[in-house]
């Protein structure tokens, strides 16, 4: 199957096609890349780079405080995240896809009204949600009073059980039109005979998602969850919003670039960016690492399907 | 009855959906006053003040003109280069392409702080920092990775015979992937755009550390820098921000059309 | 060399063009052609940044007033975000492009800069700095050497502002003792009234409170020796005391105080729902302009009983000043004009332009209240301990005090734990006595 699938472009060919995007790409992403690592494998005085201590600056991020404890518990957010995105963000996405795909009249409507969070700067939606759910003047707790439902009512960003939460739920109606949009797109491209052949044979619309439209999805999910794990793990702008750069309340919403953000900008330590350099590139490199595995694991999944 | 329940589910999401919009709409036509007696009022007696000012104190014209030039200029170059490599690294057998992929997509998961210091000490160093050409550059440079996944995943998608055909009849790469491919591809194309669009349209971060002239400011630094702090004038921060977001939603009625009839066009085939 | 005054030249004019396509409104004139006027030599434009996106027009004119005085420099002011200002400060005293003279954090914040060899030394260049206070000083001073890198810009106090109507309305009168305090609170929670307007969703204003309320009962001053001299950590019995009041007060804040954002307090007073607030000096111009029909008053908290002082006392701190950089290509014409924001006309334009405490001897406020609140802080002065010597590190104490004031809100530590918090926190870095 792969050996039809891919029609063969002429290496060199190929390799012209690349060209323009590989140049950008290096010059601009690649060089600074390659020079933020270096960053992290020296000693600074504020500004000023002193000696290379190889590294050190990554042995002191998992051996002395604050960062020994800050980073896993940052990190274990980001995971809480992005298990939250999935479960919340990417199956209401393909489920409203789906549900749309197949109602042609109201589809673009519906696209474009659930995408509209998406349009909106991300600090400005932090800046609303933390109004709305405020427990002085936020409407959400006033209309859970109004519908009896005072006992719901919660101090939603005050209390560390619910804040993370509510940071997954605002990242997850902000970006829904993401997954929406992505799969949207991907059931167009499917070919309907096989579905058609499918409801010939008598299944229901339950099966035919599960055992037609579903698998021949899969590449698509791989690439949106991928994506989803990388935007998990670099979020910044909502909850910078929603819990300010210390993650509050008590560190409950502290993720890994606000983490980096503290350690770069607010704090007086003199090796402030060997360190904080040295969190990045260990987000860097988990990120890498668990993409590439995913993305292998996905592809045997997948060959194992068709 | 299932139907009505599953319109009652679209429409109330639509309803926590639209929210946002329109209290930014609502609360630019209060007063300060009213924003901050009670922030989510509805407006008293509708003012078109904080429109004005937007307008005219924030140089806002001049803003508008640059975000409309850089962002549109760094999602088009990205998009094309991004469409010729994702091309290549769909249809190319070879073991070196999985490795480049590779490389471009690691581009996705640099955390953006990191390498801003670097960006900006390269562009210092070309002559390119405080300029527009520059902040193209590099949006355009950002941009590859996220368009390369999506593009090359929507290729792989697409069956191969199509092009068999184009080359039997004699037609080279760049023409199959023009006339063949790229027709099939616009949906995946609007949707990378959209998705490239919006982030960088609202974006204030790399202008704020690369830009330091005025003059070449786009709209989101502008307004973030212009408004600082909550203290002052929220009823212009709002107003600017609508007429931030218009052209975003114009734009995306338009990039939905182009999936939609994408789609149409594929399925016709 | 010739290249680059070109540059400036053509960067000036951009800007001054700028500045003149959205002046309509303004009304300042246009920077450059002040300079051409009535100067004999090579006019110069200094380039100064500063981190207030909400003072340029103020900025604008008070540099106005410089450049008459020195019609061959003109100064280019330009504010920056203030939450990414220290990066693009950063990057611009490193690169090519950066500022002559700029706004520089206090304390540990500025030591980066410091350290990193990016800021001149000023007590040569500034003969007029022997004349500050000592302790305004401290937060322009570099750790290592103890010379002064910045001319102090302005200084934050920190106490008690009341509502007045509120406190006629419900006969309370400035509390005197701490039991008046606690009487005061105990009226207005039966009258309906937020005694206390709280928010510590934003771990930083946690500490603020914490010093407005019970600097005096620490030891304000004399609790910051100690700790310098070694004598005590922050589990001294007077400071765990401290956080102990801070948590008995939390009666008298709005309910679930840890969901409570300092903008939603900031509304709570303004719209005279709450009859106190313990905050900044730099709240009163917000105050006033959010809420002009509110009649405004401030006291300092009064010690409670058994505390290490029996006096009140206001926290105060310097909060930025003004730096040269070290690349700078006119270094001269910067050291008039870091000259000229040492003087007394310039602290007196921004005691009355800018609504800010002067830190330069001999100003004078017109405001009544800023008057009293500075006298107050004059007569029984205290540090903003965890700002002013607790930022040198990471993580900085104020970080540490919010995570811990938020944990004692929410239940999960006692006072005891909260400043075992603080103090495991800055051991990090931190040795009592070093």
């Amino acid at each position: 199957m792969s050996g039809r699938r891919t029609a063969a472009l002429p290496t060199p060919v190929a390799l012209l096609f690349l060209l323009p995007a590989a140049a950008l790409f290096g010059i601009f992403v690649l060089y600074p890349m390659a020079t933020a690592l270096t960053y992290s494998l020296f000693s600074w005085r504020g500004t000023a780079q002193e000696a290379f201590v190889g590294l050190d600056n990554f042995v002191a991020l998992f051996t002395t405080e604050p960062y020994r404890s800050q980073l896993p518990r940052a990190f274990a957010h980001n995971a809480l995240l992005f298990a939250g995105a999935m479960v919340v963000q990417n199956s209401v996405g393909l489920l409203l896809a789906y549900v749309l795909h197949r109602r042609e009249r109201v589809r673009r409507l519906f696209q474009v009204l659930y995408t509209m969070p998406y349009l909106v700067s991300p600090l400005v939606v932090g800046y609303l949600w933390s109004l709305l759910l405020s427990p002085l003047f936020g409407p959400v707790n006033a209309a859970l009073r109004a519908l009896g439902l005072g006992s719901v009512a919660q101090p939603w960003l005050g209390d560390p059980d619910t804040a993370l939460w509510v940071v997954v739920l605002v990242t997850a109606w902000q970006w829904v039109g993401f997954p929406l949009l992505i799969y949207g797109a991907a059931l167009g491209s499917l070919d309907p005979t096989m579905e058609e052949a499918a409801m010939l044979d008598g299944a229901t619309s339950r099966q035919r998602f599960w055992h037609v439209t579903l698998p021949m999805l899969l590449p698509v999910i791989g690439t949106v969850s991928v994506l989803t794990f990388i935007f998990s793990m670099e979020a910044f702008p909502i909850p910078y919003a929603l819990g300010g750069s210390n993650g509050s309340p008590a560190g409950a919403t502290d993720v890994m670039s606000l983490l980096f953000y503290r350690t770069a900008f607010n704090s007086g330590a003199s090796n402030a960016i060997g360190i904080s350099s040295a969190v990045a590139i260990v987000l860097f490199v988990v990120i890498v690492g668990v993409s590439v595995l995913f993305t292998r694991w996905f592809r045997k999944v997948e060959r194992g399907l068709t | 009855m299932k139907r009505a329940a599953v319109h009652v589910v679209l429409w109330g999401y639509a309803a926590v959906a639209l929210l946002p919009l329109l209290i930014m709409v609502w609360n630019s036509f209060r007063s300060d006053q009213e924003l901050v007696a009670e922030p989510l009022g509805l407006p008293v007696s509708p003012s078109f003040d904080a429109y004005q000012e937007a307008w005219v104190e924030a140089s806002f014209s001049t803003y508008f003109l640059n975000s409309v030039l850089v962002t549109t200029a760094s999602v088009v170059l990205s998009t094309a280069v991004s469409l010729l490599a994702a091309y290549a690294l769909a249809r190319s057998r070879s073991r070196l392409m999985g490795v480049i992929e590779q490389v471009f997509v690691s581009g996705l998961m640099m955390p953006v702080f990191l390498m801003i210091v670097p960006i900006f000490y390269l562009l210092d160093r070309v002559g390119l920092a405080s300029t527009r050409t520059g902040l193209i550059l590099v949006y355009a440079a950002v941009s590859i990775p996220f368009s390369v996944f999506v593009l090359s995943t929507f290729l792989r998608q697409l069956p191969v015979e199509l092009e068999d055909a184009a080359r039997i009849d004699g037609a080279g790469p760049l023409r199959t992937f023009w006339s063949v491919l790229l027709p099939l591809v616009r949906p995946a194309v609007a949707t990378v755009v959209v998705f490239r669009f919006v982030p960088i349209w609202n974006d204030f971060f790399y202008p704020l550390i690369l830009v330091r002239d005025r003059a070449q400011y786009t709209l989101p630094v502008g307004l973030t820098t212009f408004f600082g702090e909550y203290q002052t004038s929220w009823s212009t921060l709002f107003a600017g921000l609508v007429i931030a977001t218009l052209p975003l939603v114009l734009l995306f009625l338009v990039a939905t059309r182009q999936i939609v009839a994408g789609l149409t066009a594929g399925m016709g085939r | 060399m010739n290249r680059r005054t070109t540059l400036a030249g053509v960067t000036t004019a951009v800007v001054a063009l700028t500045l003149a396509a959205c002046a309509p409104t303004s009304g300042s004139p246009e920077p450059g052609t002040a300079a051409g006027e009535g100067c004999d030599g090579e006019p110069v434009a200094l380039d100064v940044w500063s981190w207030r996106t909400e003072d340029v027009k103020t900025y604008e004119q008070i540099f106005d007033v410089f450049e008459q005085a020195n019609p061959c420099i003109t100064v280019n002011f330009q504010a920056h975000l203030n939450t990414e200002y220290d990066q693009i400060l950063r990057t611009g005293l490193t690169g090519s492009d950066g500022p002559d003279v700029a706004q520089v954090r206090s304390y540990g914040l500025l030591q980066p800069l410091v350290e990193g060899g990016n800021l001149e030394p000023l007590e040569d260049l500034v003969p007029a700095l022997g004349d500050f206070d000592d302790a305004i000083l401290d937060g322009a001073r570099g750790r290592e050497d103890g010379a002064v890198y910045g001319v102090p810009l302005a200084s934050q106090t920190i106490q008690v502002y009341y509502n007045t109507a509120i406190f006629e309305e419900n006969g309370l009168e400035e509390p005197e003792t701490w039991d008046d305090f606690m009487a005061i609170n105990d009226k207005l929670l039966g009258a309906d009234v937020t005694p206390l307007a709280v928010g510590a969703r934003d771990g930083w204003f946690v500490p603020t409170v914490h010093d407005a309320l019970t600097a005096a009962q620490y030891g304000g001053a004399d609790f910051q020796q100690a700790l310098r001299d070694g004598d005590t950590d922050f589990t001294d019995p007077g400071y765990v005391d401290s956080i102990q009041t801070l948590k008995d007060l939390q009666k008298y804040m709005p309910e679930d105080v840890t969901g409570v954002a300092y903008t939603d307090a900031q509304v709570l007073f303004t719209s005279e729902q709450a009859a106190m607030f313990a905050g900044g000096s730099y709240e009163l111009a917000f105050f006033q302009e959010a809420n002009p029909d509110l009649d405004l008053g401030v006291f300092q908290v009064p010690p409670p009983p058994g505390s290490a002082l029996d006096h009140p006392v206001t926290a105060g701190y310097a909060d930025g000043s003004w730096g040269l950089s070290a690349t700078t290509e006119h270094p001269q014409e910067a050291e008039t004009l870091l000259n000229w924001l040492a003087t007394p006309e310039f602290g007196q334009l921004v005691a009355d332009e800018l609504k800010q405490f002067s830190p330069i001897p001999g100003v004078e406020y017109s405001d009544p209240l800023q008057q009293e609140m500075w006298d107050l802080y004059q007569e029984n002065p205290a540090p903003y301990l965890l700002l002013v010597d607790y930022r040198y590190g990471d993580p900085v104490g104020t970080d540490l005090m919010g995570e811990a004031g938020q944990k004692l809100f929410l239940g999960d530590v006692d006072a005891e734990g909260a400043a075992q918090i603080v103090q495991d926190g800055l051991s990090a870095w931190w040795t009592p006595g070093e």
